[in-house]
């Protein structure tokens, strides 16, 4: 259990809650850590982060590495626009793309 | 001009240290919420190479951040101690199938540095590598 991220699983669906506000160097490795335990649609909610620099999108790729070879749908919500500007810098939003809250209620509704 | 200085030992607890002061830098600068956001970004991934890649790691070598701010130029010289560097590769740096593949999940660092300040100059030399950042008030004519 991290206490850098917070999991909340219904269904095919976990929700990955990061909960430190900053995805760097520091926190990079226990946020990647949670890459071992995907759901098929694992989502990175981002509603607590301020920060995120090229350490952390590292360890968000290892997301996107793990979710590719075992066929699974990764998705980031809540990300600032500030964040979104920098995730289409570097191309994290072709393999990682937003979803909305409301989007998850019908798998919610399902379990 | 303002000046501020900051010397840090090379662990990346201590990068914390220096975004924080970027931030009050940036707002006393005046600059708006997103180019503060855009400040803390460049100086974090600049401050983390000389960590890195200047001083690789060694806790007894400092890096050395200098905010300066004159009229409309706020000027950023983060220094290392590390042996120098021959060449800084700033070159357009994404995230692709190939990257992927290959695990090659970092080294974007630069590339974002290059797209968020306004100037960018490297110097390198046996003694040490200065990068130095340039963000202008207004737009530069």
């Amino acid at each position: 259990m991290s206490d850098i991220i917070r999991r909340e699983e219904f269904g095919e669906v976990a929700i990955l809650h990061v909960t430190t506000t900053s995805v760097d160097a520091i926190s990079a490795a226990a946020i990647a850590a949670e890459c071992q335990d995907m759901r098929p649609i694992t989502v990175l909610d981002f509603s607590e982060v301020s920060f995120i620099n090229s350490a952390g999108i590292s360890a968000l790729l290892k997301f996107v590495v793990s979710a590719r070879k075992s066929g699974y749908k990764l998705f980031a919500m809540h990300v600032s626009p500030h964040h979104q500007k920098i995730f289409k810098m570097v191309e994290m939003s072709r393999f990682m793309p937003t979803i909305e809250e409301r989007d998850l209620a019908e798998y919610r509704i399902a379990s | 001009m303002d000046r501020v200085e900051l010397n840090i030992p090379s662990n990346p607890i201590f990068e914390r240290v220096v975004r924080a002061s970027a931030a009050e830098v940036g707002s006393a600068f005046g600059f708006s919420e997103e180019r503060i956001e855009d400040l803390k970004l460049a100086i974090s991934e600049a401050v983390n190479n000389a960590i890195d890649h200047g001083n690789r790691g060694e806790a007894g070598k400092l890096v050395a951040v200098v905010f300066e701010i004159d009229g409309e130029k706020l000027e950023i010289r983060i220094s290392d101690q590390g042996p120098g560097v021959e060449r800084i590769d700033v070159t357009r740096r994404v995230v692709d199938e190939a990257n992927l593949e290959a695990g090659e999940l970092r080294g974007f660092g630069m590339y974002l540095i290059s797209e968020l300040v306004d100037d960018l100059e490297v110097s390198s030399s046996h003694r040490g590598t200065i990068l130095t950042l340039r963000l202008y008030r207004r737009e530069q004519p």
